[in-house]
């Protein structure tokens, strides 16, 4: 496990260039455990409501983590943790959450039917436009393949009412608005089975 | 009483290029209708109001997203090393970890206020003994793009708030919730982000950008409005007008100048982006019947000739992004500088190959005829579709030198001059 974490990190550092990821993998991890109490080991949420960091885009983790700090984005757990964190450390905690293995759901789809409309949902809201044909996410964009069901319908719903606006762009505010609280049931199964 | 409201969310640049070849656009779709005869629409806009045009050919064109820290301070050191600038000139990082760098305005005692995009933070940049200090002085505002700075006030503008900051120099560590001067603008984030430039009245020149690519704009958008934030009076200036992020008045005529940013989805090299000029109050530049002084939208036009609306003083080419301005006052730079305008590109994203990504001259007199333009610095654009940075606002110092903000590298830059 080790050496394959190692490895990753070592092509995230050749790819990128970057000297922010060239900070040795056992110090990530050692900056990561403060998440860790509620995101999990790993990065893989064993507790309800938060969502699971492992296999997240290095990207999306650092904006997350940058509009917590800001305010931009708002959670009492969150923000007052965000605000203690140096730009170096956003770095490395994205390229580390970026560079476990992402959650996969161990048990079997319980609802194939429901699954089946949720992904009828994501055509028609045009979801994999910006989180891919895999739901793997990419740069700002989250991984929703295999996040916690429980979450995703959470964050639907806060992306919905408007709670949250995920900083930027409206993309979300604007997609979640119309969503029916059914779509959102099936939506997040889907991609939690995923 | 119902509204219809009509507005295409097909592919437009595909149906101009196939007449344009001889062929029938039997492809034509429909307008789109949508019923706005209600509030839930003006406060939720539809999802597909903003995007769905484009052609087969330019999917996955997309607004690229920055690192969201910025870049680090040795990353900042090669980047410098890689833009070109006129000979002469010399550019250096001023300030690093500026995130999502926007306006900048100075202070009466030497601060320097930047605004940012989608982090909601305002930034305090002052001098500790030769170090520059950057302070995040506001925090959670939506999108406050645009500052200025008058008469000890600093005063921002978050999308549907102008927002004034008494005495802000002596309170940058409490600048408080300020007073809302102003407030009559639509809450859109699309396009819903500003400028500042204030006249010698104290009045604001404040942009309304419609919260789509394309289409016909709710009256109280598209346009330039004249403000005063010590009544709250506006005037509107300017119609027909895009997103615009940029504009200054001229120190010889008084007239406000300012950039626009044309419709998207139509072909990577039209239409062109735009400098205007306002010769008399409420003149239509055109939007969205008529792009670059002399295209026709192909399903906007409506039966509309450009003939009818003000064109521009230049073509600054098709997706460059022009963002902040300034006409030049200083006298470091070269004789020839003086009251030409400066214009930050910020860069394409809706074309394959990026364009912009630089800070242009404009040498043009106060009658706008005749202008030339070259380029002062570039070199932000890596390859294809990468980014270094992305020159968004230009601001004066004392010194004649100029000031560049950059939001995706998240830094302030000195542009300065000397003869050798």
């Amino acid at each position: 496990m080790r050496s394959a974490l190692l490895g990753t990190l070592l092509i995230a550092t050749l790819a990128c260039g970057s000297l922010a990821r060239a900070a040795d993998p056992a110090a990530a991890k050692e900056k990561a455990e403060v998440c860790a109490g509620c995101h999990g080991d790993n990065g893989v949420s064993q507790t309800e409501n938060i969502p699971s960091l492992a296999g997240q885009p290095d990207q999306f983790t650092q904006w997350q983590l940058v509009f917590f700090r800001g305010g931009a984005r708002k959670n009492e757990l969150m923000q007052p943790i965000a605000e203690q964190i140096t730009n170096e450390d956003v770095r490395i905690l994205g390229a580390y959450f970026a560079s476990l293995t992402p959650p996969k759901d161990a048990k079997p789809d319980d609802n194939p039917d429901l699954s089946k409309k949720g992904a009828e949902a994501a055509v028609g809201r045009r979801c994999a436009s910006c989180h891919g044909d895999s739901f793997a996410g990419t740069k700002a964009v989250a991984r929703l393949a295999g996040q916690r069901e429980e979450y995703l319908v959470k964050a639907l719903h806060d992306y919905k009412s408007g709670v949250r606006n995920g900083g930027a762009g409206a993309a979300m505010t604007d997609v979640a608005y119309p969503l029916s609280d059914e779509e959102i049931t099936a939506l997040a199964h889907y991609l939690a089975h995923l | 009483m119902k509204s219809a409201f009509n507005r295409s969310v097909f592919a437009l640049a595909a149906i101009a290029f196939i007449a344009g070849a001889g062929q029938v656009n039997a492809q034509q779709k429909p307008l789109k209708s949508y019923e706005s005869g209600n509030k839930e629409f003006w406060t939720h806009p539809p999802d597909d109001w903003f995007l769905g045009d484009e052609t087969e050919a330019q999917k996955g064109l997309a607004p690229p997203s920055g690192p969201p820290t910025g870049a680090s301070d040795a990353e900042l050191a090669s980047l410098i090393k890689k833009i070109k600038l006129a000979p002469g000139f010399k550019i250096e990082v001023y300030a690093s970890g500026v995130l999502a760098a926007r306006q900048m305005a100075w202070g009466d005692k030497g601060t320097l206020f930047v605004g940012s995009f989608g982090l909601g933070n305002v930034y305090a940049i002052t001098d500790k003994g030769g170090k520059k200090e950057v302070k995040t002085i506001l925090k959670g505002l939506d999108m406050p793009t645009g500052l200025a700075f008058r008469d000890g006030a600093l005063y921002v503008v978050a999308v549907s708030k102008l927002i004034k900051y008494d005495n802000a120099e002596a309170n940058l560590d409490h600048l408080g919730e300020g007073k809302v001067v102003y407030d009559d603008m639509p809450s859109y984030a699309a396009h819903g982000w500003k400028y500042l430039a204030a006249d010698k009245d104290g009045w604001f020149y404040i942009p309304f950008g419609p919260p789509f690519n394309i289409g016909i704009p709710p009256t109280s958008l598209s346009q330039v409005r004249r403000v005063d934030p010590k009544t709250g009076n506006a005037e509107i200036v300017a119609l027909g007008v895009r997103n615009s992020v940029g504009g200054d008045v001229d120190p010889r005529s008084g007239r406000y100048w300012f950039t626009e940013n044309a419709r998207d989805w139509m072909s990577d090299d039209m239409p062109s982006d735009k400098l205007n000029m306002i010769t008399k109050l409420g003149e239509n530049f055109g939007y969205p019947h008529c792009h670059q002084g002399d295209t026709p939208d192909p399903k906007f036009a409506m039966g509309h000739k450009c003939s009818e609306f003000t064109p521009p003083v230049l073509n600054l080419g098709a997706h460059v992004a022009p963002l902040g301005m300034k006409f030049y006052t200083g006298d470091q730079f070269p004789a020839d500088y003086k009251n030409s305008i400066l214009i930050a590109e910020h860069g394409s994203w809706n074309r394959h190959k990026y364009q912009g990504g630089r800070i242009v001259r404009v040498i043009v007199g106060p009658d706008g005829k005749n202008p030339k333009q070259d380029v002062l610095a570039s070199g932000w654009i890596e390859g294809d579709q990468g980014y270094l940075g992305r020159p968004d606002d230009i601001i004066l110092d004392k010194d004649g030198s100029i000031l560049v903000a950059d939001d995706w590298a998240g830094a302030i830059y000195r542009i300065s001059y000397s003869k050798k």
